[in-house]
């Protein structure tokens, strides 16, 4: 069981909003380091099994690939490394497309923790009586591409039941991949349609209608949201004073090292290590109890 | 084992138009641009780059351009120049050169890469479109009348004083009458 899985999700949603928000806008790289460590530690605490590998193949590749493209289209910046068709490769440009690729990394991150933990009838609960038609769709859509994937995987092996084998050339397996695919949009369709059809069978968003919810806001929830409200408080507050300011174009500025800008680092810090932290005490507390018994 | 020598022929054939497309120049190499001397019969054209809009918008500027020196106090970043006009020079081929020969950093947009069929300055030392305000940008004029028509087809004459100035406001502030889209633009 996860920590965060069995909090109520309003608090959810403020906590992993106010911590991925700060990191796609406040431009920092402090912040953004930490809102990278804190999204990569939980996400690899909360990983299914087998997981981590392809992912990590994935990440490495996105994040070169968004740190090279900077650079080939940015040449502002003081110091020049090498000129590219008459252009110069700026160190600033290299470092900003880094700063970029490790904010976009951050926030797939996070977003990939939020799917896990935020499942969509957490999030039906929070919006299905206040927008029922909006977040029935978003919860669909939310859901399509995993769900895409298994189905894939099951057409996939339908297929090869019925002797339908992708030898090892290229045209053949894209052509497998092409007869999975088109049955997939079919199937994808009908099950959109399905869902709708189910739905309103259900009385989905009729008035009147109660709810179905297991989730009751009690005390460590209002501490959660307690916590997690005042370190975004306390974050904002760094931000809007212009702790954070930090520019890369002409020149790379320098982080600022008051108290107070550090103690903005920590505050935002300690929020973006909130579930990691929770996590490993749930751990340490479980096996604690278990070498007990 | 055919197919997979089939997609590596293709990897380095892509590669191959890759590396060809692209010039590789160190930065030495880059600013080493041959200034002809001026002699008693070569043909010449004055240039000069200046940014003295910048001073009455300075609440607009970049905070990072604020800071830092990087754009001089008088607001010329080129004093008006002597510099030899080489047979159907136009006035991009003339900043190119003189940017190069006094280090100052510029970016363009290629010809190719736009839709008015001309060269686009986007940036002279640092200074870039909407740095100051969404109405700046690089115009420059010849013998003090705005073209109104990319740099790279402006073929120079001799005698010709070309100069380059930063505005903030769509050229109104710079005495230029023609509204171009865009932000200012040359």
């Amino acid at each position: 069981m996860k920590v965060l899985q069995a909090a109520h999700p309003a608090v959810l949603l403020v906590y992993f909003l106010a911590v991925t928000l700060v990191a796609m806008f406040v431009w920092n790289p402090a912040i953004q380091l930490l809102a990278l460590a804190g999204g990569a530690g939980y996400a690899f605490l909360i990983r299914k099994r087998g997981e981590l590998k392809g992912d990590l193949a994935f990440y490495l590749l996105l994040f070169l690939l968004i740190a090279v493209t900077n650079p080939l289209f940015s040449h502002n910046g003081v110091t020049p490394l090498f000129f590219l068709n008459g252009n110069p490769v700026t160190k600033e440009a290299i470092v900003y497309g880094v700063a970029i690729a490790g904010m976009m990394l951050s926030v797939l991150l996070w977003c990939r923790c939020y799917s896990r933990i935020m499942t969509s009838d957490k999030f039906l609960f929070l919006f299905g009586k206040a927008i029922p038609r909006l977040s029935l769709v978003l919860s669909m859509a939310l859901r399509f591409i995993p769900l895409f994937r298994r189905q894939m995987k099951r057409v996939g092996r339908a297929q090869k039941t019925m002797g339908l084998y992708a030898s090892g050339g290229y045209v053949d397996r894209v052509r497998g991949g092409l007869r999975v695919f088109s049955a997939l949009i079919t199937w994808s369709l009908e099950n959109a349609m399905d869902t709708a059809a189910s739905m309103k069978a259900r009385g989905y968003g009729l008035k009147g209608r109660s709810h179905f919810a297991l989730f009751r806001f009690d005390r460590r929830d209002a501490l959660l949201l307690l916590v997690s409200g005042l370190l975004l408080l306390l974050t904002l507050c760094g931000v809007g004073a212009g702790l954070t300011d930090f520019s890369f174009y002409p020149t790379i500025g320098e982080l600022r090292r008051s108290p107070a800008a550090y103690l903005t680092y920590g505050t935002y810090g300690a929020l973006s290590f909130l579930p990691f932290i929770l996590e490993i005490e749930e751990n340490l507390k479980w096996t604690y109890y278990r070498s007990k018994a | 084992m055919k197919k997979d020598l089939l997609a590596a022929f293709f990897i380095l054939l892509a590669a191959a138009v890759l590396l060809s497309g692209t010039r590789i120049q160190s930065v030495e190499e880059y600013y080493l641009t041959h200034v002809d001397d001026i002699t008693a019969e070569s043909e010449t054209v004055f240039i000069s780059i200046r940014c003295d809009t910048i001073r009455q918008n300075y609440d607009k500027l970049d905070k990072e351009l604020r800071e830092g020196d990087y754009l001089p106090a008088d607001g010329v970043i080129l004093p008006a120049t002597e510099v030899v006009l080489r047979p159907g020079d136009t006035v991009f081929d003339q900043l190119d050169r003189v940017a190069r020969a006094n280090r100052i950093p510029m970016e363009y947009q290629g010809a190719d890469e736009n839709g008015f069929g001309s060269v686009y300055i986007q940036g002279i030392q640092y200074l870039y479109e909407y740095s100051c305000g969404p109405l700046s940008g690089w115009m420059y004029r010849v013998n003090g009348e705005f073209p109104g028509y990319g740099c790279s087809r402006y073929v120079l004459e001799d005698g010709d004083v070309v100069e380059w100035v930063y505005t903030c406001d769509l050229g109104r502030d710079i005495g230029s009458q023609e509204i171009e889209g865009g932000g200012g633009t040359s």
